[in-house]
């Protein structure tokens, strides 16, 4: 009981303060923060699309950024070569990401355990060198600008996302949406598939799973999720470039999902939150902080492999038991 | 047509370096069931190491014997510290060394700074070679690496600590059965891979520039050796990165650099799929 | 009574580089029979379930199950066919609760895979894990998580996990290997309740059960089938006392 009166309290907080965040931490800090929140929930998509794979059904992706940045892509190519509007090329964005997590995925879940992390590298590696070079419709190095199309407009009244406010509500529909579809997802019967997978996958197909099916659906479930998140950090930063699909960026998603603990739903959230935070603070103070994170992570894996969700509810749990024992042996 | 036989020539100095610090990584995949991210950063320490031991002592040649000392200690070192803790979290491992990357490249951007150096090459001589004039330095490289690929295989096949190692690889449990210490096995062997790729970063650093960034290009190619040579394919490795490096000369002579990186990290990926162990047909090990 | 059998091994070879671990096994098995394959170890017992389950190709030979050939079929197919397993080395979702356990059982045997159904309203799967918890008797742990369980009680789970796909037939790998003498003789009580509605074949040591509780029996050396019939005529068999049974059965 006590357990998930913590989550929904937890997850009750947070959506309150997602709420009022654009009045709540102009007041309390500064209102750059709004900005810096709404990174933080963008990037926590991605993030929260390694923890699908790794967290439910047990694939470690370093490629996930791939994803990203074709969503990131497909938004700047759709409004400057094809002059989409904001809707299209939101949903070509998406759409890119998702079809290209369908090619990449029948390819990569063939494989598993080390052999999976190494051809998601691969692929992304291979995209990024083709952003790189395909300069007249990537821009390459210099990355791909854009001017961004209203939402909509009744004649002359137009709403876009260069009003602070629209654009903060804007971000938070979408990722909230995000968020919901995984909770439905996992609470499904599917989502039961993508956990059995991840505890033993020979054991699955015994019972008659068609286990190639079921990661390969989570593979495109996550490359969406990416996708999502590209195409609204195209939309928030006005631009496209190669070097978000770099593996240094699947990286840092897989070091945020793991610090805020995988298979927990909101677990990529806390982590991207906690780690974006404090470059935030850190960077300007301190030019090497990343030899903090380094240590972070290092210390992570070894002691907390479960992140800081995990830890949580290992906590919560042991609070819930000896609560339960307490009434069992009390008067 | 010079060009194109310089660059391949290039190709063939390049892929024996990359195949010494590839020969690293694979035993480190092989032996301790680790992806090792920070392999490329290995070689990136070796550079710099090379580089300092240069600026202090002014003298370039006893970095062909300190740096890989340095870095078999700095292998234990890092065995002892981060790799021995996750052995039981291996699916994790290539999470921690990412970390490892991060803090490897810090500490050098902290100490050695920043900006990227050149550094001049010991032997400064040109020969002529069919019709171009081509670096000496260059060929001795490609002789270095050769000398310590050759030591290698040698100390595997040849001493009791070699065929431990391959025993430990073969099979951990019997190996620690019959009384191998594989504890101390693993220690090594990631020393060894440091070494390996601090020695391949002193020869390669006069042909190539000392850059905190330096392993992020190196990774892929040690990867795409490792992968495409079949991974425990110790011999495979050192012949698929020779040639992939002599192909991807050739290629750069045509075109874009990156076209002939693309076309290698296609090639991997069928690899990976079709024929995980490798092209090389019948080897086993 | 029909004339197909259920299973059908015909020819078949399993060879593992030079180690021939199966040598022309043929096998016909008849509905509503309990069938024992016994043998020493390495004779290929395991190896068998392996190629009939689809978990290893088979070299040359062919398959049947009820009349279809699934000869290197997928393993996920062959259990939607109605054929389930257990493994000998007993294999569970770890970190999931019994009820979670056998609910995707029974769900990937006749359920959908929603994306957006709530799991715990699939009220048919739910009904069936309840039902196979209260047949395996564990349904005072229903809620444990299955890595807590005894060995005892995680063979029992898998024995669960194969029910219930609703098998019409299933293979049984030594399930009462590691287990006391009191749960022993439940499990063997256990399995003769479940072979009235479900044909089993069971791969055993225990050659006093065997003796007790099959219809019919295998006897398997080297990867050969070296007799069949009823106990009868196996324990009356010279061949298989030679080379099986052995000496300690000297009565
Ligand atoms: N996957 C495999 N690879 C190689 N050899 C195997 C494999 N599985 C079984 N064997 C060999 O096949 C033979 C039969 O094994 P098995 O079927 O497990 O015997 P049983 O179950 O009757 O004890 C043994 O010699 C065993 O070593
Ligand atoms: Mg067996």
């Amino acid at each position: 009981m006590r357990v998930t009166d913590t989550y929904k309290f937890g997850s009750w907080l947070l959506v309150l303060f997602t709420l009022t965040a654009p009045w709540v931490l102009p007041l309390l800090v500064d209102s750059f923060w709004v900005d810096i929140y709404s990174e933080i929930l963008i990037w926590s998509l991605l993030a929260a699309s390694v923890n699908l794979l790794l967290g439910y059904v047990g694939l470690l992706s370093f490629g996930q950024a791939l994803f990203f940045g074709f969503g990131m892509y497909g938004v700047a190519i759709g409004v400057v070569k094809f002059d989409l509007g904001f809707w299209s090329a939101f949903i070509f964005g998406i759409s890119l990401a998702t079809g290209m997590a369908a090619i990449a995925g029948s390819l990569a879940v063939r494989l598993t355990w080390h052999y999976f992390a190494i051809i998601t590298v691969v692929f992304s590696l291979i995209f990024y060198f083709t952003a790189l070079s395909w300069k007249p419709i990537t821009g390459g190095d210099d990355g791909l600008p854009f001017t961004i199309p209203p939402i909509i407009s009744f004649g002359d009244y137009k709403l876009t996302m260069t009003n602070a406010n629209f654009q903060y509500f804007f971000i938070v529909t979408i990722v909230g949406a995000c968020y919901w579809l995984m909770y439905r997802v996992i609470n499904s019967p599917l989502g039961r598939a993508f956990v059995t997978v991840r505890e033993n996958d020979a054991r699955a197909a015994l019972i008659g799973l068609n286990v190639y099916l079921i990661r390969l659906t989570a593979f495109i479930f996550a490359g969406f999720i990416a996708g999502v998140a590209g195409a609204l950090f195209a939309l928030f930063g006005r631009y496209a470039s190669a070097s978000y699909m770099f593996y240094h960026v699947s990286g840092e998603a897989v070091v945020w999902a793991i610090i805020g603990g995988v298979g927990t739903l909101f677990g990529p959230i806390v982590g991207t939150g906690l780690m974006i935070v404090l470059r935030e603070e850190l960077s300007s103070v301190w030019d090497h902080y990343l030899l903090l994170v380094g240590v972070a992570v290092i210390l992570t894996v070894i002691f907390a492999p479960r992140g800081i969700g995990g830890a949580f509810k290992a906590l919560a749990e042991k609070i819930a038991r000896q609560q339960f024992s307490r009434k069992e042996s009390g008067p | 047509m010079d060009l194109v036989f310089a660059l391949a020539l290039n190709g063939i100095v390049w892929g024996l370096i990359i195949a010494l610090i590839a020969l690293g990584l694979s035993i480190i995949f092989g032996l301790l069931d680790i992806i090792n991210i920070a392999h490329g950063d290995f070689f990136m320490v070796g550079t710099v190491l090379a580089w300092t031991v240069l600026q202090t002592t002014g003298n370039y040649w006893l970095a062909f014997l300190l740096v890989p000392i340095i870095g078999f200690g700095l292998g234990l070192l890092i065995n002892h510290a981060v790799i021995q803790p996750i052995k039981n979290a291996a699916a994790l491992s290539i999470v921690a060394t990412f970390g490892l990357s991060i803090i490897l490249q810090e500490s050098v951007r902290a100490t050695y700074g920043a900006a990227p150096n050149r550094l001049v090459a010991p032997i400064q001589e040109t020969l002529l070679l069919f019709g171009i004039q081509y670096e000496v330095y260059r060929i001795f490289a490609a002789a270095i690496a050769i000398f310590a690929i050759c030591v290698f295989f040698g100390f595997l096949h040849k001493t009791k600590l070699g065929t431990w190692m391959r025993a430990v690889r073969f099979d951990p449990e019997i190996a620690t059965a019959m009384g191998i210490p594989a504890h101390r096995i693993y220690m090594v062997t990631f020393g060894i891979g440091f070494a390996m790729a601090a020695l391949g970063g002193v020869v390669a650093a006069p042909i190539t520039t000392v850059d905190f960034q330096g392993g992020i290009d190196i990774l892929p190619f040690c990867f795409m050796a490792v992968i495409i040579g079949g991974l425990g394919n110790l011999e495979g490795t050192v012949a698929a990165a020779v040639l992939l490096a002599f192909v991807e000369g050739i290629i750069t002579s045509f075109t874009d650099p990156t076209i002939a990186r693309i076309g290698s990290l296609i090639f991997m990926s069928a690899v990976l799929i079709v024929r995980p162990h490798g092209i090389f047909v019948g080897a086993t090990r | 009574m029909s004339n197909v059998p259920l299973l059908e091994v015909t020819n078949v070879n399993k060879r593992f580089g030079g180690l021939k671990a199966l040598q022309d096994v043929n096998l016909s098995l008849e509905t509503g029979k309990l069938h024992a394959i016994i043998g020493p170890n390495g004779a290929g017992k395991t190896t068998l379930f392996n190629v009939v389950t689809g978990t290893i190709p088979v070299t040359s030979g062919r398959i049947k199950f009820l009349g279809t050939d699934m000869t290197n079929d997928k393993i996920h197919r062959i259990s939607r066919r109605g054929l389930a397993r257990t493994l000998q080395i007993k294999s569970v979702f770890a970190n999931m609760t019994v009820r979670e356990n056998l609910w995707i059982a029974a769900q990937s045997h006749h359920g959908v895979f929603s994306p957006f159904k709530s799991w715990k309203k699939c009220v048919r799967s739910v009904e069936m894990a309840d039902i196979i918890c209260e047949q395996i008797g564990l349904t005072s742990l229903a809620d444990q998580t299955a890595s807590n369980l005894s060995h005892g009680d995680i063979a029992l789970l898998e024995m669960g996990l194969a029910l219930a796909t609703e098998p019409k037939l299933l293979l049984l790998d030594e399930p009462i290997c590691g287990m006391g003498p009191a749960e022993t003789e439940q499990t063997v009580i256990k399995i003769q309740e479940i072979s009235k509605s479900t044909a089993i074949i069971i791969i055993e040591h225990d050659i006093e059960v065997v003796f007790k509780i099959a219809d019919e029996i295998t006897v398997m050396a080297n990867g050969t089938v070296l007799a069949k019939g009823t106990p009868e005529s196996i324990a009356a068999n010279s061949d298989v006392r030679n080379a099986y049974l052995g000496d300690d059965d000297d009565d």
